[in-house]
């Protein structure tokens, strides 16, 4: 409609899509060469690349381990967020007297930084004797409100003669959930997934503070205390890094839609 | 005959459907429920109460009153990372002002703007320790990039100590802050350009306003809620901002760095003085809520309502 050039445009985007990777590419760089940690100037290419430092990663850390680790924890975060988060949101739907209190503690609950609970979550996990435990490094995470919502809207939009139609036929609240509305929520699971594993995955303050063996840390833990040991004079340090980010990186291209869908709807509800 | 108590019964039969309905309701909302009681609402609760005691793992619990407070005003690191995290606030207005500008451009007709959003939006969900590692690195004063870069450019005749000196180490940390924000801020925005009808432009149009009056007018008061949210969030996310902090600097060098949540951090789980990083806790939140609650009143107080006029 307006006619106007385009060049400009994608000469600002560029400019700045170069700011957004060139960190990347300089880490992978070094995670091959390790040339920019001894030697200056650096060189814009990489020089013979080697595969070694990927290799000194499993000899100087339990890089196995600590990816066990942050699976399990992740995968019993976000089994428990989806299951959690769906009966929530269903119940959300109805009509019941104290709706509007459980609402508001849900948002009231919204404004609650985790990072301003560490000291009594603490405490509470070790009455609840899950310190340096994997149940323990979930539960926190075992309900999100943004997703409580995500769910609720989707579970709006279910037309109410389907509930009918399957209460008529004799299914208990329990089955509508699980054979009526989930698949039709097949939305919302996704952007609960995905929202709820990236959350658990880069979380480092809480498993920070609950871990105490070496066993139980997570990755992010181990990344920290490999840069601790190590300083940051070996390649093996960014090999690690780069071993760390590339899932998250995979899950974001592969899900991106429904990662920015959970993001935004979460935010329109303000 | 055989009617008459099916009727009598009726009313009966309808409040133990509702009563078995608000069992349902409830038994769904309870685990959800459990979980913000125990990691949100008591957290909150332990945590006042904390403050106006004396108390640590080793010592039996005694009250206090406000020797804390009292304590935490002539606290010199305290009033140090306090301002340290209002500095880190106020950076996130600038995180916006360039995600507006990015996503002005995103949101125009051009090819490839797929690719571009997502490049812009990759560094959000990276795993931020990952992220502080890079930048670490990318601001190391012998082989870091930004240092080579300056030196090229004749910029600097000495390479800068970045992260270990009192000046560059918290604007450091904040160009490493917006760097990941940035794309979160652009994906709002640009949720919000997208809802605003495009007819209003062509109406702004043939009344003869020109680009940067239909910026003014049209698009800045509609996309207020989006930036109000943006606010909001990359306040939060300042406020937050323990990860990069830890791994970036530790805090320092000396106090530089520190903020609120890392003094917390290292009260509680260096000095385990739980009582003392509770009553800081309690400022922490009450500021949040402060800043949040005058950010709402400013915007007029309807964020996420469209505009009116």
């Amino acid at each position: 409609m307006y006619r106007y050039p385009r060049w400009p445009i994608h000469l600002a985007l560029v400019g700045v899509s170069l700011l957004m990777l060139i960190p990347f590419y300089w880490v992978l760089k070094t995670s091959v060469t390790g040339e920019n940690i001894f030697a200056y100037p650096p060189s814009i290419l990489p020089k013979s690349p080697h595969p070694f430092y990927y290799v000194d990663v499993w000899y100087y850390i339990p890089f196995a381990r600590y990816f066990l680790n942050s699976v399990v924890v992740s995968a019993i975060a976000v089994i428990a967020n989806v299951v959690f988060n769906a009966m929530a949101g269903y119940a959300l739907t109805r009509d019941f007297p104290a709706k509007p209190f459980v609402l508001l503690l849900f948002l009231s609950c919204m404004m609650v930084p985790f990072q301003a609970t560490i000291i009594p979550a603490y405490l509470i996990t070790g009455r609840l004797g899950l310190l340096d435990s994997y149940w323990g490094l979930a539960l926190p995470q075992f309900s999100t409100i943004v997703c409580i919502f995500v769910f609720k809207a989707s579970f709006d939009a279910v037309p109410r003669s389907l509930i009918d139609a399957a209460r008529i036929d004799g299914l208990s609240e329990w089955r509508i959930i699980w054979r009526v509305m989930m698949p039709l929520a097949k939305g919302a699971i996704a952007t609960n997934v995905i929202l709820a594993f990236i959350w658990s995955w880069n979380n480092f303050l809480w498993p920070l503070i609950v871990t105490r063996s070496a066993d139980m840390q997570t990755l992010p833990l181990g990344l920290a205390r490999f840069l601790s040991y190590q300083e940051d004079t070996t390649g093996a340090l960014y090999a690690f890094c780069i071993m760390v980010l590339a899932p998250g990186i995979l899950l974001f291209l592969l899900a991106q839609n429904e990662f920015i869908r959970g993001l935004t709807s979460g935010a329109t509800k303000g | 005959m055989t009617i008459a108590p099916a009727v009598a019964n009726r009313p009966y039969r309808l409040a133990r459907k509702r009563t078995r309905q608000a069992v349902l309701v409830w038994c769904f909302l309870a685990p959800s429920l459990a979980v913000f009681l125990l990691y949100r609402i008591l957290p909150l609760l332990w945590n006042v109460v904390l403050s106006f005691t004396a108390w640590s793992p080793l010592r039996p619990m005694r009250w206090a009153g406000l020797d804390q407070y009292e304590e935490m005003l002539h606290d010199d690191v305290f009033w140090h990372s306090l301002w340290n995290t209002l500095i880190f606030i106020a950076s996130a207005p600038v995180g916006i002002v360039i995600a507006l500008g990015l996503a002005l451009l995103v949101s125009s007709d051009i090819r490839g703007r797929d690719v571009y959003r997502t490049i812009i939006f990759i560094s959000y969900p990276l795993m931020t320790v990952a992220v502080a590692i890079i930048w670490r690195w990318l601001f190391d004063e012998r082989v870091g990039l930004i240092n080579y870069i300056a030196r090229s450019l004749d910029l600097v005749d000495r390479p800068i100590q970045f992260l270990n000196s009192f000046v560059w180490a918290l604007p450091s940390v904040i160009v490493a802050n917006i760097w990941q924000m940035l794309g979160f801020y652009m994906i709002i925005l640009l949720t919000g350009l997208q809802n605003i009808p495009p007819n209003l432009y062509e109406a702004a149009a043939i009344d003869g306003a020109n680009a940067p009056r239909r910026f003014w007018r049209v698009t800045l008061p509609l996309l207020k809620p989006s930036l109000f949210l943006c606010f909001v969030i990359g306040m939060l996310n300042s406020f937050t901002s323990f990860d990069l902090v830890y791994v970036m600097t530790g805090g320092g060098p000396g106090r530089a760095t520190e903020l609120l949540v890392t003094y917390i951090y290292k009260l509680g789980f260096s000095q385990t003085r739980f009582d003392y990083a509770a009553s800081v806790t309690i400022v922490f939140f009450v500021l949040l809520v402060g800043i949040t609650w005058a950010a709402n009143r400013l915007s007029g107080g309807n964020a996420g309502a469209v505009e009116k006029d």
